[in-house]
């Protein structure tokens, strides 16, 4: 049972994880990472889309990739270049996603909400690694996404936090104008953001479709981006701190799926992952801050 | 020999011309003060100087070959580094990174942290800085951030530093410190700008002055030691102001306002701690004390924006209780620190800012809608009397000059013929001569009986405006005097928590 609910929550967290490194280091170059959601949509999606043409999860996976960066890169248009407010920005990007998927499965399958199966990601069932004593449990279930994940977190940490690039970075997101006048190309270091973000959250996307059910369906994101800005503010717009919070929202959803006790209410266990935001929300908001120079420009 | 040339600058922006035709020149060590009213161009002149602006005709020169300077990055390369008067920090950043940022020390792709710090502290013992390269840049105060900025410029191994503005925040003593500094770095033969529309410090530290009005260059060859203050003042306004003007209450009157016992909570410890204090008609008191001691928070207790934990108000014995409106409606005007952010709506007219906080009084309004005809018969006598540079009463207040928004809400508190006055940074980005003007305004109101609270963290405007003084340190009233018994030192010694008895003992070891 505890090695199920573990099990469930390591899976339940990558794309938590993904897609908050991303809004960390949309967030840390100075843009809220409302767009997430939009981003996340794009990769579940155009993954499948890629799979499903090519037959490989890899191209899948690229397609998403991309996806999510061309939606990050509008919403880098929208308000870095143009300067329009990041909700606003952010918002657009969402509705645009949401509007974009259902049209084109429409015209590509002729469906109403979802896609037929596709070449996804196969979990690590049967392989050698299940058979580790105790960690092959947990390990059968998880694909080559979850170690993917595990490096990628790694070193978008120590990017962010241990090279010149990442102070830049944070830099720019804390005060653009500073930045600037130490010669810094604020613009660019925000488009950066932008598109690892994007990137991160179009993985989280093909995590979910091409790594968990080999389709695409409608909603299947089911709000998980705005969930990723409250990993960021608890998790203090870190990659680790997202490996935590990603964690902590994941029990929740995993205990939900676990416990499909006829006793307990359905409709009460769905409820607890929303109600663990606002209360995580409520703690940590006014603990947490974000970087001062939120949606500020460096010619503001 | 000349560090930098500039010839021929121009700058327009949009509606202004902002620099015209000015030729500039800095020798090598020697400390230039670029001396001008706001909106004079100084600010923009050395921005072009820095990259931030481009200029739209003109040369620059550096060290006698011409170079041309697109962004800060260049001029940066050259060693012109700059100071801005709002500073470029970031608060989140220790020291060392807010020093490196930009130019890092690098092993790879890696940040070199050993070397940031060991390049950084090298640097602070060689100028004697004492700032711990760990502390996170929010936490310093606003002295030991300026060195940081300096620091940034040393850094970066600049020849030319511009300061902008550097002491408006500073308490008299980091001024001295300051002035010390800026010595040391000209002997080290640093070439430095001062931007500056004070006087005293120009006189005090620059060996030259170069004076710009409207965007125009008037004179830049004065020697500060043969020009007078009233000189410096004249060829600045282009006119002549008279400075300084000091004229103490002649009656003062009895007690008509009165806070007891103001504490206010804020994040679990007290802003306010127990303040108490006394207005008589006819009389300023004036609150000296650095930005940040608790003087918003008990502007905004005593003017019924905030409800404090407790606090006994009186107006003539009786308590005000209330929010903003009931405090203006019991006769206490407010004339609040910000401007732009509490004190105008820039995108309304001025007759229409001229009536906020009052418009829904019987004068204005009758039965919820407008008088349009009298607001605007008003907004015309008082644009008029309070000698508000604009073309009309319809013109938006954000297309006026900082001087002339302060004259609106001035025309707007003081038009009400208050009982109270409680003002906040009157003269704040304000010129010269208009800051003379609204002083002039607020003695005019206390001798006619008004009681006025004055809070300023322009030390010299408290000391010339007052009649009473209190020190207020750490949302605490630390000391209350009548003007003109301590000295600007002895003020700046308070207020920072020191004690009058700690400067008598410093002098001595001194003279030791």
């Amino acid at each position: 049972m505890i090695i199920l609910i573990i099990a469930a929550t390591l899976r339940m967290a990558i794309p938590y994880i993904l897609a908050s490194t991303g809004g960390a280091y949309s967030v840390r170059a100075g843009i809220t990472d409302l767009g997430c959601e939009g981003m996340m949509i794009g990769g579940a999606f155009f993954g499948v889309l890629g799979a499903y043409f090519s037959g490989s999860p890899w191209i899948g996976l690229l397609c998403g990739v991309v996806a999510g960066m061309v939606f990050a890169v509008l919403n880098g248009i929208l308000h870095v270049t143009f300067k329009v407010n990041p909700a606003i920005s952010g918002v657009c990007v969402n509705l645009l996603s949401t509007a974009l998927a259902p049209l084109l499965v429409k015209l590509v399958w002729d469906n109403e909400s979802m896609s037929p199966l596709v070449n996804g990601f196969t979990s690590f069932a049967g392989t050698w690694l299940e058979k580790i004593p105790v960690l092959g449990e947990i390990l059968k279930t998880q694909n080559i996404l979850f170690f993917l994940t595990l490096v990628i977190v790694l070193v978008a940490w120590a990017f962010l936090f241990k090279t010149k690039f990442g102070l830049r970075l944070r830099m720019v997101g804390e005060d653009p104008v500073a930045a600037s006048t130490v010669g810094l190309n604020t613009i660019r270091y925000k488009y950066t953001g932008q598109l690892v973000c994007g990137a991160l959250s179009g993985l989280a996307g093909v995590y979910l479709s091409l790594g968990q059910l080999s389709m695409y369906t409608e909603g299947m994101t089911a709000g998980r981006g705005y969930i990723c800005m409250v990993i960021n503010v608890i998790g203090g717009y870190n990659p680790l701190g997202a490996v935590w919070g990603g964690c902590f929202f994941a029990f929740f959803e995993a205990l939900r799926t676990v416990i499909q006790n006829a006793s307990i209410n359905a409709n009460f266990l769905m409820m607890i992952p929303y109600v663990m935001t606002l209360i995580a929300i409520v703690i940590s908001a006014r603990r947490v801050l974000p970087p001062a120079g939120m949606g500020k420009h460096h010619d503001d | 020999m000349n560090v930098i040339e500039m010839k021929n600058i121009s700058k327009s922006f949009p509606g202004t011309k902002a620099v015209d035709a000015v030729d500039f020149r800095l020798e090598q060590g020697e400390i230039l003060s670029l001396l001008g009213e706001n909106g004079a161009g100084k600010t923009t002149l050395m921005k072009i100087l820095y990259g931030m602006h481009s200029m739209d005709t003109g040369e620059i020169f550096f060290k006698g070959r011409p170079v041309e300077i697109k962004k800060p990055l260049d001029a940066i390369n050259l060693g012109i580094c700059m100071v801005h008067q709002h500073f470029m920090l970031v608060s989140a950043f220790t020291v060392a990174d807010n020093i490196i940022a930009g130019d890092e020390p690098c092993k790879g792709i890696f940040v070199d942290k050993k070397k940031e710090y060991q390049v950084v502290k090298d640097l602070i013992e060689e100028f004697h800085f004492n700032i711990d390269p760990h502390a996170k840049v929010g936490k310093l105060s606003v002295g030991e951030q300026q060195r940081v900025e300096i620091l940034k410029t040393l850094y970066r191994k600049a020849e030319v530093i511009i300061l902008d503005e550097p002491t408006a925040v500073l308490t008299p003593k980091e001024v001295d410190d300051l002035f010390v500094v800026l010595k040391n770095l000209r002997a080290s033969g640093k070439s430095i700008v001062i931007i500056t529309h004070k006087l005293k410090e120009t006189k005090a530290i620059a060996d030259r002055v170069m004076v710009l009005r409207d965007g125009k260059l008037i004179r830049d060859d004065v020697d500060p030691a043969q020009a007078s203050f009233t000189d410096l003042s004249d060829m600045m306004v282009g006119r002549h102001v008279d400075l300084g003007v000091v004229e103490r209450a002649k009656s003062r009157g009895d007690v008509i306002f009165s806070v007891e016992n103001l504490t206010l909570r804020e994040k679990g410890h007290d802003v306010l701690d127990a303040i108490n204090l006394k207005l008589h008609s006819g009389e300023i008191l004036g609150i000296a004390g650095i930005e940040g001691n608790g003087q918003t928070q008990l502007l905004e207790c005593i003017t019924g924006l905030r409800q404090p934990q407790s606090m006994d108000l009186r107006l003539r014995g009786e308590p005000v209780k209330g929010g903003p409106s009931a405090f203006l409606r019991k006769g206490l005007a407010h004339i609040p620190e910000d401007r732009n952010a509490m004190g105008l709506v820039a995108s309304m007219s001025i007759s229409d800012n001229l009536i906020l906080g009052y418009q829904d009084t019987p004068e204005y309004a009758n039965h919820g809608f407008l008088r349009r005809k009298t607001i605007l018969e008003q907004a015309d006598t008082l644009r008029q009397e309070f000698q508000v540079k604009a073309p009309d009463s319809q013109t938006k207040v954000g297309a006026l000059s900082g001087g002339n928004a302060q004259k609106v809400i001035i025309a707007r508190a003081l038009s009400k013929k208050p009982d109270v006055l409680i003002v906040a940074q009157p003269t704040r980005g304000v010129d010269v001569g208009a800051s003379e003007y609204i002083r002039g305004r607020i003695r005019q109101l206390r001798d006619g009986g008004a009681a006025i609270l004055l809070v300023s963290a322009d030390l010299d405007e408290v000391m010339q405006l007052s009649d009473r003084i209190a020190v207020m340190y750490e949302g605490k009233l630390v000391y209350e005097v009548e003007a003109d018994v301590l000295s600007d030192v002895e003020l700046g010694m308070l207020m920072t928590g020191g004690s009058l008895a700690d400067l008598k003992k410093g002098k001595e070891e001194g003279n030791g």
